[in-house]
């Protein structure tokens, strides 16, 4: 379906890029199996400069999803793994004074690493938190005054368990803000279960798995996704969307601005996956959930079953442009 | 760590700011040339600023000096007017707030209030003046300022014309409310909304003293006094005295009136002979309270006016405004007959110790003339046969300028043969008084209606004998016949005029301005003028005769609410969506032929995958088409995408 062009008449990003990211798509396919379309999404989410939350239970693929990415991409990575006495300096470093030198020296966080997992994020104290959250944001950490620049790029995946209610810190909607997409992995189908079982150990496989991009490569393809072209027909369909939202009685809180912007974003890097020529309405109803997802809080009296129910029924009632 | 810089501006309103300061500009222009130099001069200080800071995404200047500018700024007015209140004041407190408003305007929301006083600016000039230019005026500087107000939050692709022609659009939205409620709101006679004029700026006209070469400095203010329009046959031009104002108290030097409200018996005392004339008088604004009439007024239809012992009409307050009233007049008339010993002695009364030559003049010619009327023509006679000579510039006079006109210099303006006369008369023994007015006027003919200018004025005196009462006696007539005959305009021109350098202009000049002034005089009479009398006789058309201003407002309420229930009907009625793009109708011709509905939502990707079972067409084919539609309308790259799927499309069978 999403044939239909050639590699050739791409305007954006070379074609040995262009390669790498086929490579690196095909690999993580291997591994995550039969998430196609969530390692898509979490690519575009990539692609888009944004950061992923991942909400599903345990056992199901999230941290291993975080890892291949990071080894896959080729990028640096570290896990922090949050619990109720995590310290902002678990995260970000601590100045350590030392003898020889008589000086303080900076020991960086794991926060200083291209791609961070950042493991069940609500268990941490909203202190811990709101350390990453702001290092996301500003991609910079301050500690003692002094200023430092996070690697580039700089990708944070966190996860969350939705079941576990006892002794968390949910993120507030302000902080879910942050990160671009909310991913739901699910349950694999019974065939892609039954390689799991019998197939080799994942965790294994991944110290295989040769990198297939790096950063430099990455940084390039961010830039070239950002460029796609995105017609007048389409802004229209993303504000008929984001009115949508606004105006829907089921939802109470609609989409911001920068959801808006986060949405056209990410519908762009998935069009630039899909080697569009242009941002096409199945991109962006592709990644409206998990960019709108997070976003919106549904009204008292509506009754949808998740998020993603809210967001497919808010795709059904805008006409496209 | 660096410190986060202090609020500099983020140049979000570097594309608008120009559109409103050119709108602030536009509003301020009726108004610069009644406002202190300094004023302008701080809203262009300001405006120039303001945008530097935004061009360079400075820094807005701090609270402290705005306030002291602000306080600054107050105080200049308020030492400049001596008071706030006003329309000179107040119009400068607004161009001084609206310029220090721009130092403190950060957001969209600040511009809007500068807008609006832009707004209400335009609508103050129209408190010191509204002549026929205020209307395009007040066109251009809405439209500009709508313009403005879109072209805040207009996209970056909308073009200025398109902007101009949607500020247009709202303007005429908003005209008929605006005629109606002109027509309907309810006139009152003097209102009592009414704003203190601005007496700073001078009206030229007519003083209520008389010295000697004040009309000659008028002679030369082509400023409309009044227009006429006569109802019956136009009187000759020698008959054609407006009657203005009386003098008759002389100080040896200039002439002085008295205060307008003496008598109310006068109009007894006229008797008139003859057919009326009868005429409407448009006067503008004089800040006096005389009103100018065909000499003599009969009747009359002006609100609270009044004629006085002297004959002379005054109304109640001053006229600051432009005033149209209806009079009939009688060129034949005979007024005053009566006359006791002390009003006698005032018009006979001299300053003892001056003009003492002319004095002697007069009561040794009265004494070889025998009687007073031999006496009054051979005074006539000596101002046309000896060497006096009418002329605009007269040389100064001295310490006695009676003797020294009528003995030395014999060049004068009416008002130096008008004072001289009255002198000799008075010497004589003759009651005499001045009156000050103007004579003659230029008829226009594209309005079959009369100017008479500030240069028109004129002074005449009045003499009085037993039985006859007060005659009208003009010895300017014996010096140059041609001013009485002909009017000042033409006897400028063809005699005295180049004498002086004063060249005719040229006829087609001269056409032209009488062609303005013809249409301000339709101006002046039908939107100016229209007050509660044409506002009564206008509601009587339609069928309300007298209504009360309570009917009056209830009608205003209901057309207004009408129309604007009528415009947004209209406009509701005439919305047609944006017709879809070429590429939508092929693909929505294409849907139809599948067999199968897009359903809301539906992305052109998933319907042809749904259309691709049970349908007639290929799977192929729709793919191809999907494809090319989505190219087409999203894409970016392929210019021929549209051709492929318009042959796909009609190939289709």
């Amino acid at each position: 379906m999403q044939g239909g062009n050639t590699l050739e008449e791409l305007p954006l990003g070379k074609s040995t890029e262009r390669a790498a990211l086929a490579a690196a798509q095909a690999a993580l396919g291997r591994i995550i199996l039969g998430k196609d379309e969530q390692i898509e999404l979490a690519l575009s989410c990539l692609l888009a400069r944004g950061h992923l939350l991942i909400e599903d239970l345990p056992g199901l693929g999230k941290t291993v999803l975080a890892h291949a990415l990071a080894v896959v991409l080729g990028l640096s990575y570290r896990r922090i793994q949050f619990t109720s006495d995590l310290l902002p300096a678990d995260i970000v470093g601590v100045s350590i004074f030392r003898k020889e030198s008589g000086e303080f020296e900076f020991q960086p966080g794991p926060v200083f690493s291209q791609l961070v997992l950042a493991d069940e994020v609500n268990r941490a104290t909203p202190k811990a938190q709101s350390a990453l959250l702001e290092a996301m944001e500003e991609r910079q950490v301050t500690v003692d005054g002094t200023t430092r620049a996070l690697p580039n790029p700089f990708f944070v995946v966190a996860t969350q368990n939705p079941a576990d209610q006892i002794g968390t810190f949910p993120l507030p909607e302000s902080q879910l803000d942050r990160f671009l997409m909310r991913l739901e992995l699910g349950y694999p189908n019974e065939e892609n279960e039954r390689e799991l079982i019998t197939g080799k150990d994942r965790r294994a496989m991944l110290e295989e798995v040769v990198a297939e991009t790096s950063p430099e490569i990455l940084l390039a393809l961010q830039e070239a996704a950002s460029q796609v072209h995105m017609s007048d027909a389409l802004v229209d369909y993303i504000q008929a969307l984001v009115r949508q939202t606004r105006e829907s009685p089921d939802i109470d809180i609609g989409l911001s601005p920068r959801g808006a912007q986060a949405l056209a974003a990410a519908a762009k890097a998935h069009a630039f996956i899909r080697k569009h020529s242009g941002v096409f309405p199945d991109d962006v109803q592709a990644v409206f959930a998990t960019v709108a997802g997070h976003r919106l809080k549904a009204a008292g009296g509506a009754h949808y079953r998740s998020a993603s129910e809210l967001c497919q029924h808010v795709i059904d009632s805008v006409d496209i442009p | 760590m660096s410190r986060i810089k202090r609020h500099g501006t983020d140049g979000s309103l570097l594309s608008s700011l120009p559109w409103t300061l050119a709108s602030l500009a536009l509003a301020l222009l009726p108004h610069v040339i009644y406002l202190p130099v300094w004023i302008s001069a701080a809203f262009l200080a300001c405006g120039l600023w303001r945008y530097m800071i935004e061009k360079r995404r400075a820094a807005l200047p701090s609270t402290w000096i705005r306030a002291a500018l602000a306080l600054a700024c107050f105080l200049g007015v308020l030492f400049e007017y001596q008071t706030i209140s006003g329309v000179g004041p107040g119009s400068a407190l607004l161009a001084i707030m609206a310029s220090l408003k721009l130092l403190e305007t950060r957001k969209r929301r600040d511009q809007f209030v500068l807008l609006f006083i832009a707004i209400f600016l335009v609508m103050s000039a129209l408190l010191r003046e509204q002549y026929l230019w205020s209307l395009p005026y007040l066109v251009v500087a809405m439209i500009f300022i709508m313009t403005a107000w879109l072209r805040m939050s207009a996209a970056a692709s909308e073009s200025i014309r398109r902007s101009f022609a949607t500020g247009g659009r709202l303007l005429l939205y908003a005209a008929p409310i605006a005629i109606v409620m002109w027509v309907f709101f309810p006139r009152i006679s003097s209102p009592f909304w009414a704003v203190p004029i601005d007496t700073s700026s001078g009206v030229s006209g007519l003083s209520s003293t008389m010295s000697p070469g004040d009309i000659s400095s008028l002679s030369l203010s082509n400023e409309v006094a009044f227009r006429v329009r006569f109802d019956s046959q136009i009187p000759a031009a020698r008959d054609l005295y407006w009657r203005g104002l009386v003098l008759h108290q002389f100080n040896g030097r200039s002439w002085k009136g008295s205060e307008p409200s003496m008598g109310r018996r006068a109009a007894q005392q006229i008797e008139v002979r003859g057919e009326p004339v009868r005429y409407r008088i448009t006067m503008e604004a004089t800040r006096q309270h005389w009103v100018y009439a065909l000499d003599i007024p009969y009747q009359w239809d002006l609100h609270k006016t009044r004629m006085s012992a002297q004959q002379v009409l005054a109304r109640d307050f001053p006229i600051d405004q432009r005033i149209a009233y209806q009079v009939e007049s009688y060129t034949d008339y005979r007024a005053g007959a009566d006359m006791n010993d002390f009003v006698r002695d005032r018009y006979l009364a001299l300053p003892d110790s001056s003009n003492r030559r002319t004095a002697e003049l007069a009561r040794q010619m009265r004494r070889d003339a025998g009687s007073d009327g031999a006496f009054i023509n051979a005074l006539l006679a000596l101002f046309h046969d000896e060497d006096f000579y009418y002329t605009l510039q007269p040389p100064p006079l001295g310490r006695n300028p009676v003797d020294n006109f009528l003995f030395d210099t014999r060049r004068g303006f009416c008002e130096h043969y008008a004072s001289a006369f009255t002198v000799m008369m008075r010497s004589a023994g003759i009651p005499a008084r001045i009156v000050l007015g103007y004579q003659g006027g230029e008829l226009n003919p594209l309005g079959n209606y009369m100017i008479v200018r500030q240069s028109d004025a004129h002074a005449w005196a009045e003499v009085w004998f037993a039985g006859r009462g007060w005659v009208r006696v003009d010895p300017t007539a014996a010096v140059a016949p041609e001013r009485i005959e002909l009017g000042i305009a033409e006897s400028m021109f063809d005699g005295i005029g180049l004498e002086w350098g004063l060249s005719a202009p040229s006829k087609f000049l001269h056409q032209m301005q009488l062609r303005w002034d013809a249409m301000n005089a339709q101006w002046n009479d039908w939107v100016l003028g229209y007050g509660p009398e044409k506002q009564n006789a206008f509601m009587g058309l339609l069928g309300m005769d007298n209504p009360s201003w309570r009917k009056m407002l209830l009608t205003l309420i209901t057309l207004v609410i009408g129309l604007i229930l009528l415009i947004s009907g209209i406009l509701a009625l005439r919305y047609r969506p944006p017709p879809p793009d070429r590429a939508t109708i092929l693909y929505r011709r294409f849907v139809a032929k599948t067999g199968h509905q897009l359903s809301i939502g539906e992305s052109p990707a998933a319907f042809a995958m749904r259309a691709s079972t049970g349908s007639r067409l290929s799977a192929d084919t729709i793919l191809d088409i999907t494809n090319s539609y989505q190219e087409a309308r999203y894409g970016g790259v392929d210019a021929l995408a549209l051709q492929r799927l318009e042959t796909q499309v009609a190939a289709i069978p």
